[in-house]
């Protein structure tokens, strides 16, 4: 909450009552004859035969997939289909107007979306840009099986380089625009300004509005609509995508040219239905889905409902609304009604609608209906347009004859090449910066008060004689990591970070204290308390070209965001064929002292998906190198810190932490102290535990303990751990994680398959309880302590002479527990 | 009445705050609302207001400085008034946290360890695939160690200690000592000084295999021990003498002829007269008649003779109980009986203990064994070995010499127990016996 605003409680204590504007439904009232005016026949041939095309494509789809076969072409597709037979007048119009520039973002239904922009870019194009765009994607790949033997305009082969490029990827192709890595749910094609549909319901509510906060924090040109559906109006994160697209700060707070509302388009793509429910009448309450823009902001989002069934009131509404965008007045919310004849997938037999609903909508068919008003206003003959019906026709076919041709559409050879995902997985690229121009920033980085009192404290955490600095006078684990974040918001202009109590408040650890002072509004901001959004944002915003570093605050809130750090965060890179570039560092605390769903550790929840990279420092000097690390790369980190950790010193590291640059490589563990007898290996903020345990071993029982640091849970590097197992002979593996499921599990497993010989005895995990986190006075009976690893070590490994364990790790009660579960 | 202006704690985790601005100074009049100070936590800065009106007396801390939280930090009073009460006791005491120094704690390693053994491994051993990879390497057999690990797994520091203390053999060489009984020779020629197969020793390399090995019966082992533990635990001589047998040929002749002649059932033997005679001396001479157990002795008021008897199945010492009682004919009969038994292994087990007899014949004469040691049936004090005749030159009187059957005698006996004098009194007293024996 920034000191400017003041809330004056004798005016907001004050009656009175909020007023609505109207919001329009289905104004639009022109005849094809009046617009005439403002479009060329070729314009309206144009919007006619995008519509065919897109028709044609789904109609080929659903013969494949209910019949086996197209026009007598037999093909199996056993993966999804979920078509927008229907939709088409709804998806042309709102892709008309949109330039290169302009990005769309869809759903699982999108087939319709791609096509219509690609046309649209295609008409937009030169034929020499368009020439470029097919030539480079994938050094001419896609493009090949097109181009050889093409007669004809480079306009029409662009249209079957497009057609073509979105059948390979829906049948899984090497040649597809993605490799065939997407698929039909997620094809996408970002030379045309088609960036990702998604799958998940909703999925792009709050992706689409970090591509809009690129556009405005990068000054980029154009606008960003999201094509979500009505039902997905339900879900949580595209509400709090709207939350974050409205945020007031956008006119409040930003200052200069960054003031004013997002270039974003919600464009409700609404076709009645969210799979078998319906959602006027059974399942939401608003009637008419444009209602919802009265709820979010004074502008009531300028929302209104359009006629999805007329191409042209479509794009009528796009050309007003972009005004408004213009003027940086927006967001701006659509309501386009629409209807699919075509059930949610091909196993859908509609059993939740009369037949007489759909041919009733099937009597009003956009692209009947357009066509004879174009024979009607003499625009076209029905000649022409049957004309336009068999071209598409032999265009579907010779496209389908291509995409399914193994020889000239292969899928990726996995055979050959078994690791060709895996090479998918990570760009691993090293970028300073992910844009060549000067940063906004408001002070040159050695005026920062934070950065001048860095540069008077102890980088070490003991003197010479070994005693150690006072906490406040030592250099600590926050200030490693704002170092590393300051250093890099002078070096990448594109770089953000937002989360909750970011900016003034400086983060709920500290660690962001004196970045406000240096960046504006537009690079460090409060975001709504809605996890969801932010890492949804900052999916959006990685995906078009920009680096941004999301916090959450807790670790515990990753289950408000768990489809974005789940399903999207990691999957987007290798789902493009590495077309996109994922620089997020999503910034994880665990918690402590504060309870149950305050402390957790949830760091194998992340470290189980494929895709993100997960580090967890746990001295100032791993939190610095790690974050240069994470920050110079172009892949998602999961960085996680801790609570325990914010105010220590650099104890390991002689000679303290380094104030200039330096990296410390994702996946390699370190040894932290040198042992001979057991190795304790451990994740986070445990690694001091396990050096109390160290010393407790070899003053008490000459055992000498090897400390080894994980640093990093995804990638991995083993090798270090085995060599240290091939001296000792034995492994503990401790973390704050509940037991059950831990990454720590993890790790045990793969030592034992990988050390099975050197062991001399069974790798052993001292974890967390299974139980809720209690009160910070009884922590110790929950989280591992030094005289749990010792009894661990006394059990299950090395007994110890003389020892008299505190704590139960008997086989016996390992069974028990695991029996009740806890 | 003045007050103290305490450095604020700032949430719970603060301990210390360094002291911004001073904004008032020393000797400043002061409002309530006016602000003080600025500090700053490790987390935010903040500023102090004034909480009374007056002035500023004195303030205990400069710019810069460390202040622990809730120490004065300065007094609003009016002028004049003392500050000394408010004074900080101390200078700043910053909590430092002593770091437990990486003191080079040399803790004594338990030297070498203790090797346990079992004798049979009941059931799976238990090992680690360390202890094991390590016991293969270094040649120990893991089998018979006791494992020091959870649940008596042998982990690697048992293979350690028992690499110390045991001899290293190759896997084969383990295989081959175990299986034949063999025993590393006292050079070894594997790597690291491991022994290697052909490096086993039976007692003579030269022989190479040229041999079979077969294992002791129980009977074998038991005699072997009994042997072993004979001469371990006694110290042993043997006097030689030989008696003039005539007589005793004489005696044996004349029962031979009532035997043939039917008046007589029981067949006489030589040995059974040298019993006889032995019977009588050992009378004479009760000290003989003993056992000798430490640090006393046991004296016999009966004889219970042993007798050594060669059977298949090896060496069998039985007793005659009470054999002084005995007649020439009972002696002689129970002598054959016993011996009999012996053969046909029906022999009553106590009668074989050592502990069953006081003293011990053993005959070899038959064999034409002249002189031998015999072992003592420990704890019995001594063992007479009774030889074979042969003719000696003797002095017959009147200066004629002729040769005469001599049998020889070897007693044994245990000098813890008898003195050579009375041991060599007691042998001459048998010989008197034989050579006058009358019945």
């Amino acid at each position: 909450m920034p000191k400017s605003q003041f809330i004056d409680p004798s005016e907001v204590r004050k009656a009175g009552e909020i007023t609505f504007n109207p919001i329009p439904v289905n104004q639009y009232s022109k005849t094809v004859e009046e617009e005439k005016a403002n479009f060329s026949n070729e314009d309206l041939m144009r919007i006619y035969r995008d519509m065919v095309v897109i028709r044609e494509f789904e109609t080929m789809l659903n013969m494949i997939k209910i019949r086996g076969d197209y026009n007598g072409i037999a093909y199996d597709h056993p993966g999804p289909a979920h078509l927008s037979i229907g939709q088409e007048a709804a998806a042309v119009g709102m892709a008309y107007t949109l330039g290169v520039e302009d990005f769309i973002f869809g759903s699982h239904r999108s087939h319709g979306e791609i096509l219509a922009k690609g046309l649209s870019a295609i008409a937009k194009l030169s034929d020499e840009q368009l020439m470029n765009v097919m030539e480079s994607h994938f050094d001419g790949i896609t493009f090949a099986p097109v181009k050889k033997g093409h007669t004809g305009t480079v306009k029409e082969l662009a249209i079957k380089f497009l057609i073509y490029g979105t059948l390979a990827e829906i049948f899984a192709r090497e040649t597809g625009f993605n490799k065939g890595l997407g698929g039909s749910m997620h094809a996408f094609f970002t030379p045309f300004g088609v960036y990702p549909n998604n799958a998940i319901v909703g999925g792009s509510g709050d992706i689409a509005v970090g591509a809009a906060l690129y556009k405005k924090v990068n000054r980029k040109e154009g606008i960003v609509v999201a094509n979500i559906g009505d039902a997905s109006m339900a879900c949580g994160p595209v509400w709090e995508g709207l939350t974050f697209a409205t945020m007031d700060q956008f006119n409040e707070l930003w200052e200069g040219d960054m003031k004013g509302g997002l270039p974003l388009i919600i464009n409700i793509m609404n076709n009645q239905y969210g799979m078998g429910g319906q959602t006027c009448g059974e399942t939401a309450g608003y009637t008419v889905a444009a209602r919802i823009g009265a709820g979010l902001n004074a502008d009531q989002l300028h929302a209104e409902r359009v006629d999805g069934y007329n191409p042209l009131a479509v794009i009528d509404a796009y050309k007003r609304k972009r005004k408004i965008l213009e003027e940086k007045r927006g967001p701006v919310l659509l309501d386009v009604l629409t209807y699919r004849y075509s059930g949610h997938s091909p196993s859908d037999a509609s059993s939740y609608r009369s037949k007489e609903e759909v041919e009733a909508w099937e009597a009003q068919d956009s692209i009947a209906w357009f066509g004879k008003e174009l024979v009607k206003t003499g625009v076209a003959t029905e000649e022409q347009l049957t004309g336009i019906k068999g071209d598409t026709i032999s265009l579907m076919e010779s496209s389908m004859k291509l995409a399914i041709d193994l020889e000239i559409s292969p899928r990726m050879d996995m055979a050959k090449n078994p690791n060709l995902i895996g090479e998918m997985m990570f760009g691993n690229e090293s970028v300073d910066r992910m844009e060549d121009r000067a940063p906004d920033v408001n002070h040159p980085m050695e005026e920062n008060p934070r950065v001048q009192q860095l540069a008077k404290k102890e980088r070490f955490a003991f003197d010479e004689n070994g005693k150690a600095h006072s906490k406040i006078k030592t250099y600590a684990y926050r200030d490693g990591i704002f170092e590393a974040i300051v250093d890099r918001f002078y070096k990448d202009p594109t770089l953000i970070a937002y989360g909750e109590e970011n900016r003034d408040w400086g983060g709920a650890f500290a660690v962001y204290r004196g970045l406000t002072e240096a960046l504006p509004y537009h690079r460090l901001f409060n975001s709504p308390i809605a996890e969801a959004a932010i890492v949804g944002t900052a999916i959006g915003y990685a995906m078009c070209g920009g680096r941004v570093i999301p916090e959450i605050m807790y670790c515990d809130f990753l289950g408000r965001c768990g489809d974005q750090v789940f399903n999207q965060l990691p999957k987007w890179q290798a789902m493009s064929g590495n077309v996109i570039k994922m620089p997020v560092v999503l910034r994880v605390s665990v918690g402590s002292k504060y309870g149950a769903q305050h402390s957790q550790d949830w760091t194998a929840l992340t470290a189980q998906i494929p895709g993100l990279k997960v580090v967890f420092p746990a001295t100032p000097y791993d939190a610095k190198g790690l974050m240069n690390a994470a920050l110079q790369g172009t892949d998602p980190v999961i960085f996680f810190e801790s609570q325990r950790l914010y105010d220590m010193g650099e104890m390991f590291h002689k000679g303290g932490v380094p104030e200039g640059y330096y990296e410390i490589a994702i996946g390699e563990p370190d040894v932290k102290r040198e042992g001979t007898d057991v190795t304790i290996l451990t994740i986070g903020a445990t690694l001091y535990r396990a050096i109390e345990a160290a010393d407790i071993l070899q003053e008490k029982y000459g055992i000498s303990a090897e400390v080894i640091d994980a640093r990093s849970l995804s990638p991995f590097n083993y090798e270090p751990v085995l060599a240290s197992i091939k001296k000792t002979g034995r492994i503990l593996i401790s973390g704050d994680a509940s037991t059950r499921g831990s990454f720590m599990k993890e790790m045990a497993q793969t030592i034992s398959e990988l050390a099975f010989d050197d062991l001399d005895a069974p790798p052993v995990v001292v974890g967390s309880r299974n139980w809720i986190t209690p009160a910070y006075e009884l922590e110790n009976s929950f989280f591992p302590c030094a005289d749990w690893m010792i009894d661990a070590i006394h059990e299950k490994m090395l007994p110890l002479k003389g020892h008299v364990v505190k704590n139960n790790f008997t086989s016996a009660e390992q069974i028990r527990r695991n029996k009740l579960g806890v | 009445m003045a007050i103290p202006v305490l450095m604020p704690r700032q949430g719970q985790s603060v301990e210390t705050c360094i002291l911004g601005e001073w904004v008032k100074k020393k000797g400043d009049a002061v409002k309530v609302g006016d602000i003080l100070f600025s500090y700053e936590t490790d987390k935010a800065s903040f500023e102090e207001e004034a909480k009374a009106d007056g002035i500023l007396l004195d303030v205990f801390f400069a710019e810069g400085d460390e202040v622990p939280v809730l120490v004065n930090v300065a007094v609003i009073g009016a002028a004049g008034e003392s500050v000394d009460e408010f004074r900080p006791g101390g200078q700043v005491a910053a909590p430092v946290a002593e770091t437990a120094a990486a003191a080079e704690v040399v803790a004594e390693k338990a030297t070498v360890p203790e090797v346990k053994t079992v004798s049979e491994p009941s059931g799976k051993v238990k090992i680690s695939p360390r202890a094991k990879n390590l016991a293969e390497k270094s040649g120990v057999a893991y089998q018979q160690l006791h494992g020091s690990g959870p649940e008596g797994r042998i982990i690697e520091r048992d293979i350690e200690a028992a690499a110390q203390v045991m001899p290293k053999l190759t896997p084969l060489a383990q295989e081959k000592a175990k299986a034949e009984g063999l025993k590393v020779g006292e050079t070894t020629t594997g790597l690291g000084g491991k022994a290697v197969a052909k490096d086993l020793i039976s007692y003579n390399p030269i022989y190479s295999d040229d041999f079979e090995v077969k294992k002791l019966t129980n009977m074998r082992k038991l005699i072997a021990k009994a042997m072993h533990t004979s001469l371990q635990n006694s110290a042993q001589l043997t006097h030689h003498m030989s008696a003039d047998a005539r007589t005793i040929m004489a005696l044996r002749k004349k029962y031979k002829k009532a035997l043939d002649a039917g008046q007589i059932t029981q067949n006489i033997t030589i040995n059974d007269l040298v019993c006889f005679a032995v019977i009588k001396a050992l009378k004479k001479f009760p000290q003989v008649n003993t056992h000798f157990i430490g640090d006393s002795m046991r004296w016999f008021k009966k004889v219970h003779l042993g007798l050594a008897v060669d059977t298949d199945r090896g060496l069998m010492v039985p007793a005659i109980k009470n054999a002084d009682d005995l007649s020439l004919e009972g002696l002689s009969g129970q002598l054959q009986a016993i011996a009999g038994q012996c053969r046909k292994g029906n022999v009553s087990p106590e009668l074989l203990a050592p502990e069953a007899a006081t003293f011990t014949i053993s005959n070899l004469g038959n064999y034409g064994v002249e002189m031998f040691t015999p072992v003592i049936n420990i704890p019995q004090t001594a063992i007479l070995g009774v030889c074979t005749i042969v003719p000696r030159p003797k002095d017959l009187g009147d200066g004629v010499y002729g040769f005469v059957p001599m049998m020889g005698l070897s007693l044994t006996y245990d000098h813890q127990a008898l003195d050579g004098g009375e041991a060599t009194l007691f042998l001459r007293e048998i010989k008197e016996q034989i050579e006058n024996l009358v019945i």
